[in-house]
C-alpha cells in the first residue's frame, strides 16, 4: 500500500478511537481505548520515519510507545483499580447530544484546517483535518467531563491529537523538544493521579462536580 | 557561558536542597542562590549592555528582551526568596521539616524553569520550560494540604495543561509554516525572524491564535484565566509574589516572541486585534470581580488579571509608546503586585484570616506593613508620584493615537471602576480599630525591610524615565521591531 493511504488509514482510526473513547462507559475500557489509540499514533510514527527515512523519528515512535502505551495507561489503571472500578458517571451532556457535538467538530476541523491541509505538500496532509478534530474533541472532552480521571483521559486525547499533527504536518518536531514533551505529560500525568488520590480522600469521590468553594 | 552559569545556580540549589538534613543548611543554600542569581542577572545585563548585542550559546541566547525579564525574574525572585525564610519558619516548625525542604527545592526549581524560558532561542525548548514552570509550583499551591488548596492545585494543573497543549499546537504550527519554506530549521526564534518575510500568513496567523490562547491561559487572559485567582490566592505569600509578579510576564514574554514574528509575516493589525479584544475581555471581567471581594488575597489575584489585560491592550495599541507602555506596566505590575502578595502574607500571619471585613486598623496594628500595603494598592489604581500611573498614561494615550478610540475609552472607565471597588475595599482593612486581640507590632519586620527597593523604584518610575533606562527599553523594542 503506498505510504499515502496507510497514513490515511491510521489518521481515521485514531479519529475512530477518539469517538469509542466518549462513548465508552468503564473507565478501564476508556484507558484500554487510550492505549490502543496511542498505540496507533506510534505505528503512524514509525510508518513515517520507515518512508521518510528518519531515524529520529524511529527514536521517537519508540519513546512514544513506552511512555503512552505501557506506562500512562499502566499508572491510569492502577489509579482506577486503587479508587475501585466505577462506572464513569455520567458528563454534562448526554451521549447523543456529545455524539452529535463532536460531529460538529469535525466539521467544524475540517472548514478550518482546510487551508493548512491544502498547502501542504507532504503526501500526509490529508489526515491534518482528522488530527484537528481530535483536538476539538479532546477539549471538549476534558471540559464535558465531571470524573477527575476522565479530564484527565481528555487532555491526554488532546496532546495526541497534537502529537499527530506535529507528525503529518512537519515528519515531527525536533527530538530534543518531543522528548520534552513527552517527559513534561509524564510528570503532568503523575502529578494528576496523585490528586486523584487526595480528591477521593478529602471529598468522598472523584467527581469534580463537588469541588466548588472557590468562587468569585 | 555566562547563561550557564546564570542557569545552573537554582538547579544546583534545587538539586542540592532535597539532600541536606540541617534546616539553617537549607535556608543558607536557598538565600544565596536568590542573591546570587540576581548577581548574576545583574553581569549578564550589564554584558548586554556593553556589547549591544546579544550573548548566544548552542540552544541559549539572550537579546535585550530577555535581559529585561532576567531582571524582572532574578529582582522579584530575590525579595520573595528572602521573606520566604521568614514566612515558612512562622508556617511550618521543625516536625515539618520534609515540607519545608520541598519547599525551597521547588521554588528554585521554579526560578531555573522562568531563567531557562527566557534565554533560549528555541522555541520548543521554551514551551518545555514553561511548562515546567506548572509543574514546579502545582505542589507549592497545595502546600497546606487542605481542601480549597487541592481544589485551586487540580484546577490550576488541568487548566493550564491544556492551556499549554494549545500552545504547543500554536508552536508546531509555526514550525510547520517555516519547514514548509525552507526545509529543516529547528525552532530557532532567530532563524524565524530571519525568513519571517517568507512565511505562509494563514498559516501564521492561525498558530498565533493557538500561541495566544495557549501562553494567554499562562499569562492570565481571559476567560483563560480561571485557575488564576484559585492558585494565586491558595498559594503560600512568597510563591503568590512570584506567580503574580514574574509568571504571568514570563506567559507575556512567551506571546511577545511570537507578535515579534507574526507582526512581520502578516502585518501588525492582526496580532493587534486579537490582543485587544482579549485585554479588554480581561479587564473588564477583572473589574465586575474587584467590585464586590471579599477575600484581599482573591482581589490581588483578580488584579492581576486586570493589568496582565491592560499590558495585552498596549501590546495591541501598538507603536513606540504603546509598547513601551506595556514594557514598562509589566516592570511596575511586577515590583506593586510582588511587594503586595508578601505584604498580604504578613497580613494573614498577624490576622489569621484572608476576609477583608475581617482585617482592621491594619495602618494601626502593623505600621510598616499598613503603609507599604497603602503604597502598593495606590500604586495599583494607577495614582502618581507611582510607576503604573505613567505607564498606563502612556498605554491609554497610544490607544487614542491609534485610533482605537472605543477600546481606549471603555478600558479606562474600567480602570476608574476598579480604583473605586479596590480602594473602598482597603479603605477598611487599614481604618478603623483592630481587634482587642491582636498585638501591635509588625510581623517579620526584617523580612519585609527590602520592599523598600520596591517601593524606591515604583516612585522612581513614577517620576523620571533617566535617559540611560530608556535607551535600554528602546533596545528591547527594537527586538520586537518596534522604533520610535
Amino acid at each position: 500500500m503506498p505510504f499515502a493511504k496507510i497514513a490515511n488509514l491510521l489518521s481515521f482510526l485514531f479519529l475512530l478511537t477518539s469517538f469509542l473513547l466518549i462513548i465508552r462507559n468503564s473507565l478501564t475500557g476508556q484507558v484500554r481505548m487510550f492505549a490502543i489509540q496511542s498505540g496507533l499514533l506510534a505505528m503512524l510514527a514509525a510508518v513515517v520515519a520507515h518512508f521518510g527515512g528518519s531515524a529520529e523519528l524511529f527514536v521517537i515512535a519508540i519513546v512514544f510507545a513506552v511512555i503512552k502505551v505501557i506506562l500512562i495507561p499502566s499508572i491510569l489503571t492502577r489509579a482506577v483499580n486503587r479508587i475501585g472500578i466505577q462506572r464513569a458517571v455520567r458528563p454534562y451532556l448526554g451521549t447523543s447530544v456529545t455524539l452529535g457535538i463532536c460531529a460538529l467538530l469535525v466539521v467544524i476541523a475540517f472548514y478550518t484546517m482546510a487551508p493548512l491541509a491544502a498547502a501542504n505538500r507532504l503526501p500526509t496532509g490529508d489526515g491534518i483535518p482528522l488530527a484537528f478534530a481530535g483536538v476539538l474533541i479532546g477539549l471538549f472532552t476534558t471540559v464535558n467531563r465531571r470524573r477527575a480521571l476522565t479530564q484527565i483521559l481528555g487532555f491526554l486525547m488532546l496532546e495526541n491529537s497534537i502529537f499527530m499533527i506535529a507528525l503529518l504536518a512537519t515528519y515531527g518536531v525536533p527530538l530534543i523538544v518531543e522528548i520534552g514533551v513527552f517527559l513534561d505529560v509524564l510528570v503532568a500525568v503523575l502529578i494528576l493521579e496523585i490528586f486523584v488520590y487526595r480528591i477521593k480522600e478529602n471529598f468522598d469521590s472523584i467527581d469534580v462536580k463537588q469541588m466548588g468553594a472557590l468562587k468569585g | 557561558m555566562i547563561l550557564i552559569l546564570l542557569l545552573s545556580i537554582s538547579a544546583v540549589a534545587s538539586a542540592l536542597i532535597p539532600t541536606m538534613r540541617k534546616r539553617v543548611l537549607v535556608e543558607l543554600t536557598h538565600a544565596a542562590a536568590s542573591v546570587i542569581s540576581l548577581v548574576v542577572g545583574g553581569l549578564v545585563i550589564w554584558r548586554l549592555w556593553l556589547t549591544q548585542s546579544a550573548i548566544s550559546w548552542h540552544l541559549l541566547r539572550a537579546d535585550s528582551l530577555s535581559a529585561f525579564m532576567i531582571a524582572i525574574v532574578t529582582f522579584v525572585g530575590a525579595i520573595a526568596a528572602i521573606y520566604a525564610i521568614g514566612y515558612i519558619r512562622l508556617e511550618f516548625d521543625e516536625s515539618h521539616f520534609s515540607r519545608v525542604r520541598l519547599f525551597y527545592a521547588l521554588f528554585q526549581l521554579f526560578i531555573f524553569t522562568m531563567l531557562l524560558a527566557v534565554t533560549t532561542d528555541n522555541l520548543g525548548v521554551m514551551w518545555v520550560a514553561i511548562e515546567g514552570t506548572t509543574l514546579a509550583t502545582v505542589f507549592l499551591v497545595n502546600l497546606h494540604e487542605n481542601h480549597t488548596g487541592l481544589e485551586a492545585a487540580y484546577k490550576y494543573l488541568i487548566i493550564s495543561s491544556v492551556g499549554i497543549a494549545l500552545a504547543f499546537l500554536g508552536t508546531v504550527l509555526m514550525y510547520y509554516a517555516a519547514a514548509d519554506q525552507v526545509g529543516e530549521i529547528g525552532l530557532s526564534w532567530t532563524s524565524l525572524i530571519a525568513m519571517a518575510t517568507r512565511l505562509d500568513a494563514t498559516i501564521v496567523k492561525l498558530a498565533f491564535v493557538f500561541i495566544l490562547i495557549g501562553y494567554g491561559t499562562k499569562a492570565g487572559l481571559a476567560p483563560m484565566h480561571t485557575w488564576l485567582p484559585d492558585a494565586h490566592s491558595e498559594a503560600p505569600a512568597p510563591i503568590s509574589a512570584l506567580m503574580s509578579g514574574v509568571l504571568l510576564n514570563v506567559g507575556l514574554y512567551a506571546l511577545m516572541r511570537f507578535k515579534a514574528v507574526v507582526d512581520i509575516t502578516a502585518g501588525a493589525a492582526f496580532s493587534s486585534a486579537w490582543l485587544m479584544r482579549f485585554g479588554l475581555l480581561s479587564l473588564g471581567l477583572a473589574a465586575a470581580f474587584l467590585m464586590s471581594q471579599r477575600n484581599y488575597k482573591r482581589m490581588l489575584a483578580y488584579s492581576s488579571v486586570e493589568h496582565t489585560g491592560i499590558v495585552a491592550l498596549g501590546l495591541g495599541f501598538g507603536g513606540y509608546w504603546g509598547m513601551l507602555g506595556a514594557l514598562l506596566h509589566m516592570v511596575n505590575h511586577a515590583l506593586a503586585k510582588s511587594m503586595l502578595f508578601i505584604l498580604s502574607g504578613s497580613i494573614l500571619l498577624k490576622y489569621r484570616t484572608t476576609e477583608i471585613r475581617a482585617v482592621r486598623g491594619l495602618l494601626k496594628a502593623a505600621p510598616w506593613t499598613g503603609a507599604a500595603f497603602l503604597c502598593g494598592i495606590l500604586s495599583l489604581v494607577g495614582l502618581p508620584p507611582f510607576g503604573p500611573f505613567i505607564s498606563e498614561f502612556l498605554i491609554f494615550r497610544a490607544g487614542f493615537a491609534a485610533h482605537s478610540t472605543e477600546y481606549a475609552v471603555i478600558g479606562l472607565s474600567l480602570v476608574v471602576l476598579v480604583f473605586a471597588g479596590m480602594l473602598s475595599s482597603v479603605n477598611a482593612m487599614l481604618y478603623g480599630t483592630p481587634e482587642e486581640r491582636i498585638h501591635c507590632g509588625d510581623p517579620l519586620r526584617w523580612s519585609i525591610a527590602p520592599l523598600a527597593f520596591n517601593i524606591i523604584l515604583l516612585v522612581g518610575f513614577g517620576l523620571t524615565l533617566p535617559s540611560g533606562v530608556r535607551e535600554f527599553f528602546s533596545g528591547v523594542l527594537r527586538v520586537m521591531g518596534v522604533s520610535l
